[in-house]
Order: C-alpha cells, then sequence, then structure tokens
C-alpha cells in the first residue's frame, strides 16, 4: 500500500481505469501465453457479473486447446498454493480488480 | 529253470502253471536263430575282423551242466496236459489260527466253486455280435491284421517259449490282458487257465476266514497281475499292434492338436512424470491495484523512450554525471566567451569593411545614369572545403546576417569524396557558425522558413537528409532518407520545404536526376517518401540489352513552387523543358513549354506577380515568363552559363544572375529592358566560375558562390536598389502596391498580344 500511497499524490494516477490485462507471473509459452490472455479477457468481459462462469468458459477452451485438466481460478481476492505441471501457469490480473490464475495439473 | 518264487502269504505256497513243451521249443528255436546270426555275421565279416578276435570271442559259452538234446528232442512237440486237480495241493496242511491260538487243518480248496469279489463288467463286445459285424464292416478291427498280424504272431511265439522256463504263467495273463481278438484259438485255448488264476485265492480265502480269504485274494491278484503286465509290456514296446481299436463307447481315442502357447512376457516401461512445481501468490486489489501502478508507469517510461532511436541513443550518451554536466556548462560559457571575443577580433580586422557595408554607397551612381555596382565586401571561405564548389547558397529566413552554404563539386569527372553544410554569419566572416561535413557532396539546401535551424539538404548520392543546426555537431543529421529504400537513384539537383502536411508535419520536396519529384514527410525518427511525379521525357522508349523497352525519364534539373498555389509547382529539366506541374497529376505536366536547350539552373517566381518567373539555363540565357505564355516576355544573353537568377526581394523588376565567367549581372528591366544595369566581375573567370547567388531579404547585400568554395558578399550600390516613388497622386500607397503596379505597367508594354490568363490560372481559379 505503499506506492500506492506514494502514487496517489503523485497526481492523475488515481483516476487511470486500467483494463488491459497484466500477466504478473507466467511460464506458458509465448503463443499459449497470448491465448491464455485472449480467452481471459474474454470470458470475463462477456461473463463481467459471474465469476464462475468466466472461469468455466476459459477451463474448457483451455482444455480444447491444450489437452484436459486446466484449473482457471477467477476471482477479485484469494489466495492459493497450487502444483502446477511445468510451463502451464498464468497468473494473471485483469480490468483493475480480478485475478486470474490458469494453470494445468493431471 | 526254476520257476520264479512269488511271495507268499502265511508260508502258502502260491499257484504256479507248468510250462509246455512247445514253449521250451520256441526258446531252442531261439537260441538256434541267434547262434545262426552270429555265425553269418563272423563270416561275412572274416576278412577284416581277424583282427579283432580277440576282443569278441565267439564262442557261445555253456553251462557245464547243460543237457545234451538232440535236435529231434528239440524238434518233438510236446503236448500240455492241464489237469483238474491241483498236484500241489498239500492235504494235511495246517495254518496257524491266531483266533482259535491253536493250528487247524486247512480246508480242501472247492473247486468249481467262484467267488466273486470284485466285478467288472468288460468293455469288450462279441466279435460276431451284430455291433462288432458293423464295426467291421465300417474298418474297425480288420486295417491293422494284414501286417501285423503274422509278424507279431512269430514274435508271440518266441515270446511264448521264453516265458515257458522263465515264467510259466506269464504267457496266459499276457494274452488274457492284451485280448487279441485275432488270436481266437489261443485264448480260447488258454481259457482254463485263466478260470484257475482267480480260482486259486478262493481256495486260499476259503481256509481261512472269509476275512483273511478276501485279504489274500485282493492281495494276491494284483500282485499276481503285476507280473505278466511286466512281462507283457516289454513285448508290446517291441510290437505295437497299428490294429484300428473297435470303437464303442469306453474305446475311443480323441485326436486333437493344440498349438505351441507362447510364453506371455510382460514388458512395460513407465515415462518420466511432467515436471511439476509449486506457485502460491494471493490476490487482493490492494496488490492488484499496485501492481498495475507499476506497469501503468513502465508503460508511461517505455512511451517516452520510443522516441527515435537515434535520439534515444543520444539521450543516453549525454547522460552524464553531476560533474560532466557542470564541466559542459563551463566549457559551454566559455566557448560563448570565446565567440564574443573571436567576432571582436573580427570585428577590429574587417573594420572597414563593416563601415563600407554600412557607409559607403558608390557616389558614382549619381552620375551614372541607371547604371550601379556591386561592392564586394567579406569573403567566406572553410578551410576543409577549399577545393569544394558552392553548389548552393541561402540566406537564412530568420537571421539576416546568417546564411547556409551547401559545399559539393559539380567537376563530375572529378568529383569530391565528402560534402559540407554550413552556415556563416557575416559578423564572423573567419570561420562558420555551423560546419557539418557529409559523407557524400551536398548539392543543394533548403532553409525552412518555419523552422530557421532546420535545413534540409540533397546530396550527390541521391540520399536526402535534414539538419537540425541546434544540435550539437556530433549528431551530424537529424533525418536521412533510407539509402536501401527511397533514396533518389541520382544527384538531387534541388530541394525545396513546402507546405506542412495535414497531420501537421513538416515536408519537402526533391527534384532529382532520376527524373522523379518526392515528397518527404518528416515523421519522428524517419523521412516518408512519397513520389509526387515521375518526369516523362518525349524521347520514345529505347530497346533495353535484353529486348526490353526502356522508358527515358527527363532529367530533372530545378524545381520551383508556386507562391501562392502550393499544388502548382515548376520543374525545369536537364533537356531544357520547362514543365509546370500539379501535386494532384503524378503522370501529366499541367503544361510544358520548351524554354531552354541546355539544362535548367533555376526558375525563380517574382515576388510581386505570381505569373511572372525567371529561368536561367547553360545555354547562357536568363528568361522571363509569364505564365500561360509559350514564348518568354525577355530573354537575356550573358555570353556563358547561367548558374543562377534571382529576383529581388525588394523591387519587382530587378533581378540578379551569375555567369560561370565569374560575373554577376543585375538587371532592373523598369530602368533598362534590353541591358544589365550591372556587369560585375566577381572573381577571375579562368580559376573560377560562379555558382549561384541569393539576395539577403533585408540587407541590400548578396551572396555568391563560386566553383573554389569561396562566398562572395557584395553590396548593391544605389543604383541597383532604387525604389519606388509613389506618384502625388496617390500618396500613401505602400510599396509593394507600387512595386506591382509597376510591373504590370512594363509587362503591358512588353506583352504583345492582349493579354491572356495564364493556364494555370484558368485551371486553378476556382481551386
Amino acid at each position: 500500500m505503499a506506492e500506492e500511497g506514494a502514487a496517489a499524490p503523485g497526481g492523475a494516477t488515481e483516476k487511470v481505469i486500467h483494463t488491459y490485462p497484466l500477466i504478473r507471473h507466467s511460464d506458458m509459452s509465448e503463443e499459449m501465453r497470448v491465448e491464455a490472455m485472449e480467452l481471459s479477457v474474454t470470458a470475463c468481459e462477456k461473463f463481467s457479473q459471474n465469476n464462475e462462469l468466466a472461469a468455466r468458459m476459459v477451463k474448457e477452451s483451455m482444455d480444447k486447446k491444450f489437452g484436459p485438466a486446466f484449473h482457471v481460478v477467477v476471482g477479485e481476492s484469494y489466495g492459493f498454493e497450487i502444483t502446477y505441471e511445468c510451463t502451464t501457469i498464468c497468473y494473471m490480473y485483469f480490468g483493475g480488480n480480478q485475478a486470474i490464475c490458469i494453470w494445468k495439473c493431471s | 529253470m526254476p520257476p520264479k518264487k512269488l511271495p507268499s502269504l502265511h508260508g502258502v505256497k502260491m499257484p504256479t502253471i507248468w510250462p509246455t513243451k512247445s514253449s521250451e521249443k520256441s526258446i531252442g528255436l531261439l537260441l538256434k536263430k541267434l547262434k545262426q546270426k552270429e555265425a553269418t555275421k563272423s563270416r561275412a565279416n572274416l576278412a577284416e575282423d581277424e583282427g579283432l578276435d580277440w576282443l569278441k570271442p565267439r564262442a557261445l559259452i555253456k553251462p557245464d551242466d547243460q543237457e545234451e538234446v538232440s535236435e529231434a528232442d528239440l524238434e518233438e512237440e510236446v503236448g500240455r496236459v492241464l489237469c483238474t486237480v491241483n498236484p500241489q495241493w498239500v492235504p494235511d496242511e495246517v495254518a496257524y489260527h491266531y483266533g482259535r491260538a491253536m493250528f487247524v487243518a486247512k480246508p480242501k480248496p472247492t473247486y468249481g466253486k467262484a467267488y466273486p469279489l470284485y466285478i467288472y463288467q468288460g468293455t469288450a463286445i462279441r466279435k460276431d455280435s451284430d455291433e462288432a459285424k458293423a464295426q467291421i464292416a465300417a474298418g474297425y478291427g480288420m486295417v491293422g491284421f494284414d501286417d501285423a498280424g503274422p509278424k507279431r504272431a512269430k514274435v508271440k511265439k518266441s515270446a511264448a517259449d521264453e516265458e515257458e522256463e522263465e515264467e510259466p504263467e506269464a504267457e496266459p495273463a499276457a494274452a488274457a490282458e492284451e485280448a487279441k481278438p485275432e488270436e481266437d484259438a489261443v485264448v480260447e485255448e488258454e481259457k482254463p487257465t485263466e478260470v484257475e488264476v482267480p480260482a486259486e485265492p478262493t481256495e486260499v480265502g476259503v481256509e481261512g476266514d472269509e476275512t483273511v480269504a478276501a485279504e489274500g485274494g485282493e492281495e494276491a491278484e494284483p500282485e499276481q497281475k503285476e507280473e505278466p503286465v511286466d512281462d507283457g509290456s516289454d513285448e508290446v514296446l517291441d510290437i505295437k499292434p497299428r490294429v484300428k481299436k473297435l470303437a464303442n463307447q469306453f474305446n475311443f481315442c480323441e485326436r486333437a492338436a493344440l498349438t505351441y502357447n507362447f510364453p506371455r512376457r510382460s514388458v512395460d516401461t513407465q515415462t518420466v512424470p511432467p515436471p511439476r512445481a509449486n506457485y502460491g501468490a494471493t490476490a487482493l486489489q490492494c496488490i492488484i491495484f499496485d501492481f498495475y501502478q507499476e506497469d501503468y508507469a513502465k508503460k508511461l517510461k517505455e512511451k517516452e523512450e520510443e522516441k527515435p532511436k537515434r535520439l534515444r541513443k543520444k539521450a543516453a550518451k549525454h547522460a552524464k554525471s553531476a560533474q560532466q554536466i557542470h564541466d559542459e556548462q563551463l566549457a559551454q560559457r566559455i566557448r560563448e566567451a570565446w565567440a564574443i571575443l573571436e567576432r571582436l577580433v573580427n570585428q577590429n580586422i574587417y573594420d572597414d569593411i563593416a563601415q563600407d557595408y554600412r557607409y559607403w554607397d558608390d557616389p558614382s551612381d549619381e552620375f551614372r545614369e541607371g547604371m550601379g555596382s556591386l561592392l564586394p565586401l567579406w569573403k567566406f571561405q572553410f578551410d576543409p572545403m577549399r577545393t569544394h564548389a558552392v553548389c548552393d547558397i541561402q540566406w537564412n529566413p530568420h537571421y539576416q546576417d546568417l546564411f547556409a552554404v551547401a559545399y559539393g563539386s559539380l567537376d563530375f569527372t572529378n568529383q569530391q569524396k565528402e560534402g559540407c553544410l554550413c552556415m556563416y554569419s557575416i559578423k564572423n566572416p573567419a570561420y562558420p557558425e555551423y560546419a557539418v561535413i557529409t559523407e557524400s557532396p551536398i548539392i543543394c539546401l533548403d532553409v525552412y522558413h518555419e523552422i530557421p535551424y532546420l535545413v534540409c539538404v540533397g546530396r550527390y548520392d541521391g540520399n536526402v537528409c535534414v539538419y537540425n543546426a541546434q544540435l550539437t555537431l556530433e549528431s551530424s543529421y537529424q533525418y536521412k532518407s533510407d539509402s536501401v529504400k527511397d533514396k533518389h537513384s541520382n544527384i538531387v539537383w534541388e530541394v525545396r520545404w513546402g507546405a506542412r502536411l495535414i497531420d501537421g508535419e513538416a515536408s519537402f520536396f526533391s527534384i532529382s536526376g532520376d527524373g522523379r519529384v518526392v515528397q518527404w514527410a518528416v515523421m519522428p525518427g524517419e523521412l516518408q517518401a512519397t513520389t509526387i511525379i515521375t518526369l516523362s521525357s518525349n524521347v520514345p522508349p529505347i530497346p533495353g540489352p535484353d529486348g526490353t523497352m526502356i522508358t527515358i525519364n527527363s532529367c530533372g534539373s530545378c524545381i520551383c513552387f508556386h507562391p501562392e498555389k502550393a499544388d502548382i509547382f515548376l520543374v525545369g529539366t536537364e533537356d531544357g523543358m520547362v514543365h509546370t506541374c500539379s501535386l494532384k497529376y503524378n503522370k501529366n505536366y499541367v503544361r510544358s513549354v520548351q524554354g531552354h536547350h541546355m539544362p535548367v539552373y533555376r526558375i525563380h517566381y517574382n515576388h510581386y506577380n505570381n505569373s511572372i518567373y525567371a529561368s536561367c539555363s547553360g545555354d547562357w540565357r536568363v528568361k522571363i515568363w509569364e505564365d500561360g505564355r509559350d514564348e518568354p516576355l525577355f530573354m537575356f544573353e550573358l555570353g556563358s552559363p547561367v548558374g543562377d537568377v534571382k529576383w529581388a526581394p525588394y523591387s519587382s523588376t530587378v533581378f540578379a544572375a551569375c555567369t560561370a565567367d565569374g560575373k554577376v549581372y543585375v538587371y532592373d528591366l523598369n530602368v533598362n529592358k534590353y541591358r544589365p544595369i550591372c556587369i560585375q566581375a566577381v572573381v577571375s573567370k579562368k580559376t573560377k566560375k560562379l555558382t549561384r547567388l541569393d539576395f539577403n531579404t533585408r540587407l541590400p547585400v548578396i551572396v555568391c558562390g563560386d566553383t573554389k568554395g569561396t562566398c562572395h558578399v557584395l553590396k548593391l550600390s544605389p543604383n541597383l536598389r532604387v525604389m519606388c516613388k509613389p506618384p502625388k497622386k496617390a500618396q500613401g500607397v505602400d510599396q509593394r502596391t507600387l512595386q506591382i503596379m509597376k510591373l504590370d505597367k512594363l509587362l503591358s508594354l512588353v506583352r504583345d498580344p492582349p493579354f491572356t490568363p495564364g493556364v494555370v490560372d484558368e485551371k486553378f481559379e476556382e481551386d
């Protein structure tokens, strides 16, 4: 929160609303990451009021494209500790208030 | 040979069957045969085996007590007599009875009475029964008879002989066991003995208790059976009966084949499981917010860095420590101090020139009617450029004392390797204020009137660049055309800044020997080229080396924009044509005039009348044209190639031209329509040529350059810059109107046919 405090007096930063997806942590391949990102954006925009449906949509699409056993978490505040198959995790933020975690573990 | 003793039970003698003569005889035959075989063998192999005699003695060893039996006796048939009375029976035989603890006389065996101990229904069927007949008819039981039968019979016979000696009771048992259907006679013959065998145990059983008898019978019988089986099996091994057995419900054999079963093995491997890792994080609004802020700041920073790479690099280069900045600032101040000092020194050195420039007006002008002169003032030289020609020269539109010089070379057989862009101030004739050496000679330049420190240049190698005089020299140029993609393929002969584009970018035009007019948009970090027009010539296409027709472009040599109509421009070509073009047409000319017979070096619009322009050419002529007129209004022959012609900014009728023989001609059409009012030799015509000249926009000086890199600044004498005196009727009319009136008056005198508006005016009036 220190950063926020520092940023706030900085000027108009408070008013900026971020709508772009932001990768926080990912070891996916470029192609997969872009796909995951686009899917998340699509899903979150489509089901902006229903995180469950958004997560389901991302999961099912990812399963179709990259093989089964993907797991998706969409939410605004949660904590997690997961085991994932290497090169299949993507933890990102979207829309300034949502955190999406996609990983695969079968 | 004594009969083999059988184990007895309770000392009871087991019944034996006595051998008959026939069996004895068969043994004898066998022996004889053996002997014969031996003999033939020895006789046949006598020769070879003689040496081995000692190894195998041939003599048959006979026991000493062997009875000599004559051949006749041996041949004699001995009948076998069977009697019903057991000769072995002892009438007074007693046996100890454990139950009574006393000896009791054994009871006499009962004959003819059999006690069945075990009843087993036989599987044999009678040969003459219907069933058997049916089977025989079907082929069972008969097949092997012919080949197996005789042989078997023979062996059987000999085997029987043997048995007679060794084991009298074996043969009947074996015979019974085998139950050969073909040897009916034998079976029938021996049946009595067979009957006898089961009878004897009963004898034993009857003597004692019933249980004992049962035990004895039970135990004796299998033993009895055992032996014949053993002996019989030996024989059976010898002669395998290949008789198809009669089929009945018990006698069948199943035929089946089973494939080989391969042993099973289990082979498995296990892949290495995909690598896994753990990750954990917490998503909270504050964390997300912070991360977005961070990223946003980074993006802003990146955006700033997105500025041209060269600039960024420069910025990086200039990113210096505080000490360095301080040093630089200090150096800058020192430099400024030095510049002032230099100017002071120069002012002292060139004091007389400065005085002349300021105050000296040629007094002789008063006496020379209309004629004037040029006073040479300063000479500007840049040492590294002594061998270069001044290819273009232009006063700065903003700073009246500053002019830019393009150093290149016009000697195309001995082209210089490099060029130079210099800016001189007349306050400091000793050294240029700005000088940058370029890798290719500079042929032309134009100073941007909106931003006077931006100079675009055209180079000998076809590139165009934009120089920013404010940048330090190490940066050299700010923009440069892409040498690979879109530079000109010939010398760039003239560049001119144009109007700003719709998006606000500055743009300039270049004309080159490759026949293209290109517009360059000054985008951030790059120049974007657009070909405006390709100058087609009226020369028909010529066949190329590989049969293709090559269209010839005419080489553009100069360009001049209409002062008011931004899309109209004049193009002079090396074949002397003057084309009026429009930015709107990229193929066709609005108008085309054969203006000269040699390359057109310069076209310049009059400052006061937009339909009047002057052109000069290598064909020694300067022509004054009016738009829409095919013939020039004025034509002057200067006796030498004319490098440049410029209208004076202060008068509508004055223009100056410089020639290759080193002279500057100044004309005032208002004073003299046929002769120049001033001819001034500026340089020696043997060694130098004048190339370009330019009027200062505010000061009464002109500057001209020569082929040895020297720029001469000349002062116009009063007669050359006569201003209009307003007529008494119209006092207060400004100078510009007067100048226009002056020119119009002049033109009305010159125009032979009545005035018709120019083509350009006609066509674009409505625009």
